[in-house]
């Protein structure tokens, strides 16, 4: 299967890289950096906005392991999506880590579009694992000195692949079901990560978010309300790597709702063991 | 360091209501005997899911690893583990710390990788109450 991501080597911090600059690391715990989303990009979603801003804390606490280790996804307690993102608009970014040592970093974080904040990610927690497991130490550092310098050229990224899953019968308004095929190889696999290619934790999660909305799409509003709108994701945990070809079981079920909100949980599983689980908000507007 | 029934009793309810958000499990389930790995399901990135948020609500610095560094007390690491199996002397050392398991479910070898499968709730609310009564510690980023 290796032999099938040595086609994608040159993809490495292009296909799934979301810092372009680091913009200001006035301490070891606080950094700032930006991303311009390319605009010739089909779309760039809520997902991969977190990502970015998960990538820039991964910047600063590597660079506190001085690139010994290297945080991966884990935990994070609370995700506000606050408004899309177009492809063209440029992401300001920043991240504080709340601490960070040789096993764990946690952090919160936030990105703004055009002065708009559009995601915000609260209690964030990621195991710190040996970063030569994954990457290029030398790569890594050199990369860093280049988006703390002049910058990465913006635009390499060139979207994803559709990674559509397949919706399974299930109870019509209350729970969703749908198989997800990770594909085998893809050019994300050669930046995430380049010697440990594991399927990204923010496509699992936008997998799923697309599967809640079309939930969501099939739960009754309140009469005098409008559609229900995804607001923010709880409780998100990712249990363990997910390899190129896995077939993922996914599960979005209505655990309460009310007029005006609804919780959806959510659980993935990998030939049944459970690899991640999260809660969805939704909530509606009322119509004037 | 002296800990009674009581005051694990007075954290518990906290203690249950916030392992059974991490592990989302009934809060029926998370009784002081039940072992997190066998009992509640726990996973390597549920305990640290669990100490993350036993740091929040009670507002305490656990560092990674307090548990195995507090059980082995003054004995050094070779006295306490050969190979990757737990020692006689590391064994009675465990035995004595982790006092709320019971005897049987400490097999003999124990491999220091299957420490975390004895601990028990009771194991977290006396690792938050030793936490309350010691000061603080500074973060463990350098900011400078």
């Amino acid at each position: 299967m290796r032999g099938a991501f040595l086609a994608y080597m040159d993809e490495h911090f292009r296909a799934f890289s979301f810092v372009d600059r680091i913009t200001s690391l006035p301490t070891r715990s606080v950094i700032q950096g930006e991303y311009v989303v390319p605009a010739d990009v089909q779309a760039f979603p809520a997902s991969l906005v977190a990502e970015a801003v998960g990538q820039l804390a991964a910047w600063a606490a590597m660079a506190v392991t001085e690139f010994k280790r290297r945080p991966v996804a884990g935990l994070a307690e609370r995700i506000e999506l606050l408004a899309p993102v177009t492809p063209g608009q440029i992401l300001e970014l920043g991240a504080t880590l709340d601490s960070v040592d040789d096993e764990t970093v946690a952090y919160h974080g936030i990105a703004h579009a055009d002065g708009t904040p559009v995601i915000r990610l609260q209690n964030c927690l990621g195991p710190m694992l040996a970063l030569e497991e994954f990457d290029s130490p030398d790569m890594l550092r050199n990369r860093f000195a280049l988006l703390c310098g002049p910058g990465a050229a913006p635009g390499a990224f060139q979207g994803l692949p559709r990674i559509e899953f397949e919706r399974t019968p299930s109870d019509t308004g209350q729970r969703a079901r749908a198989s997800l095929r990770v594909p085998n190889s893809a050019a994300f696999f050669a930046d995430h990560f380049p010697r440990h290619p594991v399927f990204p934790g923010s496509l699992l999660m936008d997998a799923n978010l697309r599967l809640v909305a079309s939930l969501a799409a099939e739960i009754p509003t309140p009469a005098d309300s409008g559609a229900w709108r995804l607001g923010e994701v709880l409780d998100v945990k990712l249990r363990t790597f997910i390899p190129p070809g896995a077939t993922l079981e996914l599960d979005a079920n209505l655990s309460e709702r009310s007029n005006a909100r609804a919780l959806v949980s959510i659980v993935t599983r990998n030939g049944g063991k459970l690899v991640g689980s999260a809660r969805a908000v939704l909530s509606t507007t009322k119509c004037e | 360091m002296n800990i009674t029934r009581d005051d694990i009793m007075t954290i518990f309810p906290k203690v249950a209501e916030t392992m059974a958000s991490a592990l989302a499990c009934d809060k029926e389930r998370v009784t002081l005997e039940a072992s997190l790995i066998d009992d509640l399901g726990a996973e390597s990135i549920d305990f640290l899911d669990i100490v993350f948020r036993l740091e929040r609500a009670f507002k305490v610095k656990i560092p990674r690893g307090k548990i195995l560094e507090e059980a082995r007390g003054d004995l050094s690491e070779s006295e306490f583990e050969k190979g990757g199996e737990v020692t006689e002397a590391g064994a009675d050392r465990l035995k004595s710390f982790l006092s709320e398991v019971s005897p049987e479910r400490f097999k003999a070898p124990l491999k220091v990788a299957d420490i975390p499968r004895l601990f028990t709730v009771e194991t977290f609310c006396k690792v938050v109450i030793r936490q309350q009564r010691v000061a603080v510690p500074a973060m463990s980023v350098q900011t400078s």
